[in-house]
């Protein structure tokens, strides 16, 4: 059922696109250490801020590293904390709205509650104070980013299970006995994987921004390791002068959340029905 | 004396986003070239004419001024603008001698313990009312006031005696021989009596509409904006050739230098890469500003918490600098303008030891040291130590050269076998989190020093208190009183002879490892005669009243804003 969809999805020319970027980019920072030129933290005092050219694709930066190779390097970080992160607020998600939604009473209460305070919170700003207080590292962005983003997938699977559940094949089941687990595990949840499958996909887009955001504050990952954002940070300070610094992140991060972000707007007209061309 | 942070005290990251906007706000502003106003074409800014007076210059600075009463505010930032308002009794000459200021001349006791001041006649403040030794004497006592907490009191209250013994003669008494006495009196601004007895200097309302004395006087303060100074009709001390001295305030580096191509401010400073790549690259800019280098009295370091292990054995500490190439950080950081030092004094003056040589770059020496120590490679190729792996983390500031020399430094110890993690924090959390309890391991910082050799804040064992200056922990009983003695010594040649033998005992126990003493970069804008270049040790700015605007080169006085 899973391959339909998607092959149904990607029969849309711009689904089909947004996920040839993503394919591009993965296979870029996969094979980063075959491609790359240089040495990413290798750095060069006799080359600062060389402009493009046959040497450097992507010019050098303020410290005479490659921009190119960085570029690489810092597209699996950024790559791997959008997964990572979704990841982990997808799980979240996925088991407090399974709670709720099965078991409504209070506990839908309490959870729905805690998403509703959650939300409340501008979560940029809640990152933010969370990162202040520990040591930025990869491992941390993509755990505070995985906890403050589960909202929106707790809902939706809440949804998906409240109108599942008296649907006849859920009730048919109930009826012969079947226990809890077997009633989550085995008839609701893969019934409403295919709207998760969609917010995750949407959801790494908005992972890959925040974690940009926060490199290019200076609070993401930290030198001298590369990533998209704070390779932009670096340009900021010259960007009138070192337009490359600015330019090749900027489209990378751009080029990704729309290659996300096509894939997942093709992915939910395939599966919704109203939707449906002939 | 104070901790010195370039252009990076408004570096916080939720004013990074704003400043980002501002760029992209600004650049695509310039881009279009519609919305920024183009000068008349072009003017040859090339010719030079004789002085004469009026016009406004522009000038941008990154962070407001608290208040204007330095002795309160003690940020660069208030010494800026509260400089042209106000007096002191002395003052430095271009090179760096002391000449009278408010004072006609001073007197030194032969005991070397008392001085008395004589102050010029005539003396007004810019409100037309006398200035007399009572105001001196008013001042004397606001700045050693408990209740002023003035981060500079403790230089005034070794004076164990004052006393304006008439209205144009001040007498002051110290305990014990000072030796950095005048210096002090160079530095401490001159406040009004008749404004401010009876108020609570730190939260009156004069900080912000201070009465001088000065050439200028502050006509407008429009907050988050500018300041506006206009000449002090009364300045007893001459008149300025600058009509209004205009300071914007734009927190953002490169924003300052989009105003500054679109001639909207007339001078900046600027970074390496802006002075010897950017504005060299453009005929444009080139054509229409002055480019000025002067060495400052300034220097970055990277400093060990000695109180933690490794680093208070001192082959650890000695390895670690011959394991830093610091040439290499001054060309790639720094693009060469910097100096490799071996003292914490700006080189070339007196109190810099020119037998001093910097540690070298020479990492087997550094291997064997760390060998004799103790440390041996594990299977990693990190040095290991009873089973501990060498690693440690470099803290700083948010500031693009530091950040930028720490991940060079951090390559060239790894090759050693060192593991080593950067972090840059903002500034307020970095020295009330780390600095001010101790808790690093090693830092990498800057000093910006008075013209006094005095460092007791600085290496003296009792100044390790929070928040004071010794943080790393230094404490070396020789150095403790060298520094003791050069304090109370007021023969210049026996003074030098202690503080060379300070700074021979300072490097030998290599407490910091140097990496450069900076040059502080300026771009002024052509239509500004008469600086004197090459500039004198004492700085660009300190004949500033004699700056000029010629006619031809003003801008139309609307748009001067």
């Amino acid at each position: 059922m899973q391959k339909n969809i998607l092959v149904k999805a990607l029969s849309n020319p711009l689904a089909l696109a947004g996920f040839i970027i993503i394919m591009v980019m993965f296979l870029l920072a996969m094979l980063a250490p075959w491609i790359a030129p240089y040495d990413p933290d290798a750095f060069d005092v006799k080359a600062i801020l060389l402009s493009p050219s046959w040497q450097h694709w992507m010019g050098t930066d303020g410290l005479g590293r490659d921009v190119f190779s960085r570029m690489l390097f810092g597209g699996r970080i950024s790559l791997l904390v959008g997964l990572v992160a979704v990841g982990i607020s997808t799980a979240i998600g996925i088991v407090l709205g399974a709670l709720a939604g099965y078991y409504r009473g209070w506990v839908d209460t309490v959870i729905m509650r805690l998403v509703d305070i959650m939300l409340s919170i501008p979560s940029f700003f809640l990152i933010l104070a969370v990162i202040a207080f520990l040591t930025p590292s990869i491992i941390n962005i993509m755990i505070v980013i995985g906890l403050t983003s589960w909202m929106g997938v707790t809902r939706l699977v809440r949804a998906e299970f409240l109108s599942l559940s008296n649907r006849e094949f859920v009730l048919a089941s109930r009826t012969l006995g079947a226990k809890d687990m077997r009633l989550i595990f085995i008839h609701l949840l893969p019934n409403s994987l295919t709207p998760i499958i969609v917010s995750a996909v949407l959801g790494v887009a908005g992972a890959v921004l925040l974690e940009s955001g926060l490199s290019f504050l200076g609070l993401g990952v930290q030198a001298p390791q590369a990533s998209w954002g704070n390779i932009l940070t670096d340009g900021k300070e010259y960007i009138q002068f070192a337009w490359w610094l600015s330019l090749y992140p900027g489209m990378a991060i751009l080029l990704t959340v729309l290659g996300y972000n096509l894939l997942g707007e093709g992915l939910r007209d395939a599966l919704d029905p109203r939707s449906q061309s002939s | 004396m104070n901790i010195n942070t370039p252009a990076s005290i408004a570096n916080t990251p939720l004013i990074d986003i704003f400043k980002f906007i501002t760029t992209l706000s600004i650049l695509s502003c310039f881009t279009f070239a519609s919305c920024s106003q183009q000068p008349e074409a072009s003017i040859d800014y090339n010719k030079s004419y004789p002085s004469q007076d009026g016009g406004t210059m522009i000038s941008a600075m990154t962070g407001e001024p608290s208040g204007l009463i330095f002795m309160v505010a003690g940020e660069s930032a208030s010494a800026a603008i509260a400089s042209n308002i106000f007096n002191s009794l002395l003052k430095y000459n271009g090179n760096l001698d002391i000449e009278g200021d408010l004072a006609e001349s001073w007197q030194i006791s032969d005991d070397q313990k008392t001085i008395t001041f004589k102050l010029k006649p005539n003396l007004l403040w810019a409100d037309g009312k006398p200035l007399t030794s009572a105001d001196v004497l008013f001042t004397w006592k606001t700045v050693t006031d408990e209740n002023t907490r003035s981060p500079y009191a403790s230089d005034y209250q070794l004076v164990s005696n004052a006393e304006a013994t008439d209205a144009l003669t001040f007498k002051v008494t110290y305990g014990q021989v000072y030796a950095p006495a005048l210096d002090s009196w160079a530095s401490l601004h001159i406040l009004p009596k008749h404004l401010l007895a009876g108020q609570d200097i730190r939260t009156t309302s004069f900080a912000r509409k201070p009465v001088g004395s000065n050439y200028y006087q502050l006509s407008q303060w429009n907050h988050g904006e500018n300041l506006k100074l206009t000449r002090n009709p009364n300045s007893v001390l001459g008149q300025a050739a600058i009509d209004q001295l205009v300071t914007r305030i734009i927190p953002d580096n490169s924003a300052q230098f989009l105003e500054l191509m679109a001639d909207n401010i007339d001078s900046m400073g600027l970074d390496p890469i802006k002075y010897s790549r950017i504005i060299p690259a453009r005929p444009e800019l080139k054509k229409n500003l002055n480019l000025y280098k002067e060495l400052g009295n300034s220097y970055t370091y990277l400093g060990f918490n000695l109180k933690h292990k490794p680093f208070d054995d001192i082959r650890v500490r000695k390895a670690i600098n011959y394991a830093i190439d610091k040439q290499e950080i001054i060309d790639g950081v720094y693009l060469g303008l910097g100096i490799n030092i071996s003292s914490p004094y700006k080189p070339g003056t007196r109190w810099s030891n020119p037998t001093l040589k910097p540690y070298s770059y020479d990492p087997e020496k550094s291997r064997a040291l760390l060998k004799e120590a103790g440390f041996t490679k594990n299977a990693n190729g990190i040095l290991e130590r009873d089973g501990k792996p060498f690693a440690f983390e470099i803290i700083t500031n948010q500031n693009k050269e530091r950040e930028k020399s720490a991940v060079i430094i951090q390559r060239r110890l790894k090759e050693i076998g060192i593991d080593v993690k950067i972090r840059a924090i903002e500034w307020a959390s970095f020295i009330s989190r780390f600095i001010n309890t101790g808790d690093f391991d090693v830092v990498i910082l800057g000093w910006g020093l008075g013209l006094d050799p005095d460092q007791y804040n600085i290496w003296h064992s009792s100044q390790q208190a929070p928040g004071q200056f010794n943080f790393i922990g230094y404490n070396n009983p020789t150095v403790d009183k060298l520094l003791e003695q050069g304090r109370s010594e007021l023969n210049p040649d026996k003074r030098q002879e202690i503080y060379h033998t300070f700074t021979e005992q300072l490097l030998a126990d290599s407490p910091i490892v140097y990496l450069s003493a900076g040059y502080g970069l300026t771009a002024i804008h052509k239509r500004i005669e008469g600086i004197v270049n090459p500039i004198p040790p004492a700085g660009i700015g300190y004949d500033s009243h004699k700056w000029y605007i010629p006619k031809p080169y003003r801008r139309n006085q609307i748009s001067a804003n």
